[in-house]
């Protein structure tokens, strides 16, 4: 059974973080590695296994904006960082969100530094899937610095969403910053249109941020929403 | 829905017309359209209006039938101009006599609350295979064949001269007013349709059947939003067909009102916005212009330019101030305006003034002659070093005369792209102007329209694949 029709199934309109890893996995688009931890003890041994510095994220589906209760710690270096994570976010979510029933954490992979991608998608009934691309940051958002396509998105189209962006520039490198793994995010844009295609249900999606790392190294999900309707 | 143009080339090109709702009262929806029938309509037109036998109209004594089973001959499409309510009953009746088409201009349909009565109209059509245009529309204007359902009187709206341009208007009102401004500019905007509702034919189904349209060079667009389900990706689908075999322009009006929703920052707000619409066109190759204006500064190229190989424009002026704000508009655009070749600036230098600049712009300088002009294009539009050219010629200097039009005319020869600036009032300007337009050398006021127009042509070059790598 796909997460998909997982989450449909128990009344869900949302997905589950680690389950969005899944789905995007399913269609090869690059996320980091992670797991899910039930307790202290999971989380170290899956840490060492992924390798450090990670991440912490809660899992619970009454939370929907993690980072507001506390939900998240980022750059973990080591065993210590994780049990002292794992413990404040404990602390946090039951201070700032008693009511929320929690079901684990995601342990994920730290990504490198590189420029902080947004590609969202939503569902309109006259338009069908559309795919937004953008820069993440508050310029962005100011200039609506935006380029959108209807799915499906050929590979073409999704190099014209790339260019179109005016802060397309600082993806191929501005002022001494090294140019960024562009093919990989074209890759990253296909393939979500073709997820998006096959599952008629997603309304919404954001994958926020998508990380460009420099040339030949790829990019990665690093965070990602799917919220989930009808067919 | 299938859309060949068979389908529709009742309702756009019709040889018989059957006006319901026709009259002999002046000023009346009836009367306009009955007028532009008996004074411009090339085939065979009906009236039908069961209030009169015959009346006399415009010296002619025009036989009214009292229903459209009482018209003799065979009628491709009936025009509807009577209240919501009788209009069903009109439809079938003339489903029933094997009608394929029907104009709808009444208005109180679904834009009235009256969403059953529309379908009623749709559900009608379908059983009896009547294309649907509108209701609540001014239906065809068609001047190949002097089809016009417009119901607006013609000295108040004027009709456009037959040309290489179509015009696909969402609003009916837009369309009269380009109709109008058109028709004063000499524009040959040959066949406009409005659909008003759309409960049937729509800009779907209108650019497969100006595709295959050979006397249409151009498909202009003006939407304000679409309203079906799915009714983008068909609207994509069949763009994208259409764009390899002729331009399309588009101007999207309403861009405010979703651009106030999506202060937002997720991806949601964009939904239904003025984006999604830009990003609709580029993925279809559609041009989309910043107004109507420059939808159609953009057309008149398009129709009468061949393609440029790639973005390089030789600006030629003889003014100096005005071949700056060309090369401004033309680099902002991202066209280039390489430097000339030092061998042919040597040769340019025994021809020309000695006080004319030979960069790009080549300014020849307000002491021209029209030989100037014409040696310049000689040595430069045919060679390798230029894809096309905006020719900057203030009239107002003494040295130039009508025998320079004769010279750019001459220079189509070299098919290349040549847009010319032609800045004032004067009689002389004005001939000049003409002359050009005539013989298919699109004309501009301003750089910064011209400039516009060569982008234009860029565009649809790199769209149809043409450019050079």
């Amino acid at each position: 059974m796909s997460v998909v029709d997982r989450a449909k199934a128990e009344g869900r309109t949302k997905l589950h973080e680690h389950e969005a890893f899944e789905l995007l996995r399913r269609y090869s688009i690059p996320v980091p590695d992670y797991g899910v931890a039930k307790d202290e003890e999971e989380a170290v041994s899956l840490a060492e296994k992924i390798g450090y510095p990670v991440a912490v994220k809660v899992i619970s589906r009454q939370i929907v904006h993690k980072t507001d209760v506390g939900g998240v710690v980022l750059g973990i270096a080591d065993r210590g960082g994780l049990v002292a994570a794992c413990n404040k976010i404990r602390e946090s979510v039951k201070a700032r969100a008693p009511y929320a029933e929690v079901e684990g954490c995601l342990i994920q992979k730290m990504v490198p530094q590189g420029i902080e991608l947004i590609i969202g998608a939503v569902y309109d009934d006259v338009f069908g899937h559309v795919v937004a691309f953008g820069l993440g940051g508050v310029l962005t958002e100011l200039y609506r610095d935006v380029s959108m396509r209807l799915v499906p998105i050929e590979e073409e189209d999704a190099w014209e969403m790339l260019r179109e962006v005016k802060a397309y520039r600082l993806l191929t490198g501005y002022r001494g910053t090294p140019p960024r793994d562009l093919h990989a995010v074209v890759d990253v844009i296909v393939k979500f249109s073709r997820l998006l295609s096959e599952n008629p249900a997603i309304r919404e999606a954001d994958l926020n941020p998508v990380i460009a790392l420099e040339e030949g190294k790829g990019a990665y999900v690093v965070d990602a929403r799917f919220l989930l309707g009808g067919d | 829905m299938s859309s060949s143009q068979e389908d529709l080339a009742p309702l756009i090109s019709p040889s018989s017309v059957a006006l319901v709702g026709a009259s002999p009262k002046q000023a009346s929806v009836g009367y306009v359209i009955l007028e532009n029938l008996i004074d411009r309509f090339r085939g065979t037109a009906y009236f039908v209006n069961p209030k009169y036998d015959e009346v006399e109209i415009k010296g002619r004594q025009l036989k009214f039938y009292k229903s459209i089973s009482e018209i003799p001959g065979p009628v491709d499409v009936v025009v509807i101009a009577v209240p919501a309510q009788v209009v069903p009953q009109v439809l079938e009746e003339a489903g029933k006599k094997g009608v394929k088409a029907a104009v709808i201009i009444s208005s109180g349909f679904a834009e009235a609350g009256n969403k059953e009565l529309e379908d009623e109209l749709r559900a009608l059509g379908r059983m009896y295979g009547v294309r649907v245009l509108g209701p609540n529309c001014l239906g065809v204007y068609n001047a190949f064949n002097g089809f016009d359902t417009v119901f607006l009187p013609a000295e108040r709206a004027g009709r456009p001269p037959a040309g290489p341009l179509a015009l696909i208007s969402q609003s009916g009102a837009v369309a009269a007013s380009i109709m109008d401004w058109a028709a004063r500019r000499n524009i040959g905007l040959s066949i406009m349709v409005n659909y008003g509702n759309k409960a049937d034919v729509g800009d779907v189904e209108l650019l497969r059947y100006f595709e295959r349209d050979e006397r249409i060079k151009v498909i202009t667009v003006y939407v304000e939003g679409f309203k079906y389900p799915g009714e983008a990706r068909r609207f994509l689908d069949a763009a994208r067909e259409v764009v390899k075999k002729k331009p399309i322009i588009a101007y999207k009006a309403g861009r405010g009102a979703a651009a106030q929703r999506a202060v937002r920052s997720h991806t949601a707000a964009l939904a239904g916005s003025y984006e999604m619409y830009r990003g609709l066109f580029r993925q279809a190759g559609i041009i989309e212009a910043a107004n109507l204006r420059d939808m159609f500064d953009m057309a008149k190229a398009l129709a009468t330019q061949p393609l440029p190989r790639g973005g390089r424009v030789l600006v030629l002026t003889d003014s100096g101030g005005m071949g700056i704000q060309a090369v401004d508009e033309l680099e902002a655009l991202g066209l280039e305006v390489p430097e000339l070749p030092e061998s042919i600036r040597r040769d340019l230098r025994r021809e020309l003034l000695p006080f004319s600049a030979l960069g790009n712009p080549v300014d020849v300088t307000g002491s021209a002659t029209d030989q100037h002009y014409k040696v310049v294009l000689e040595a430069l539009l045919p060679t390798a070093f230029f894809d096309m050219a905006l020719v900057i010629t203030l009239m107002q200097v003494p040295g130039l005369t009508q025998n320079l039009a004769e010279y750019l005319i001459d220079a189509r020869r070299f098919r290349k792209p040549i847009v010319v600036v032609n800045f004032g009032g004067s009689e002389m300007v004005q001939s000049f102007t003409k002359s050009l337009e005539d013989a298919e050398i699109p004309t501009y006021p301003t750089p910064d329209r011209a400039a516009r127009a060569l982008w234009a042509l860029y565009q649809y070059a790199k769209i149809r694949g043409v450019v050079r790598p």
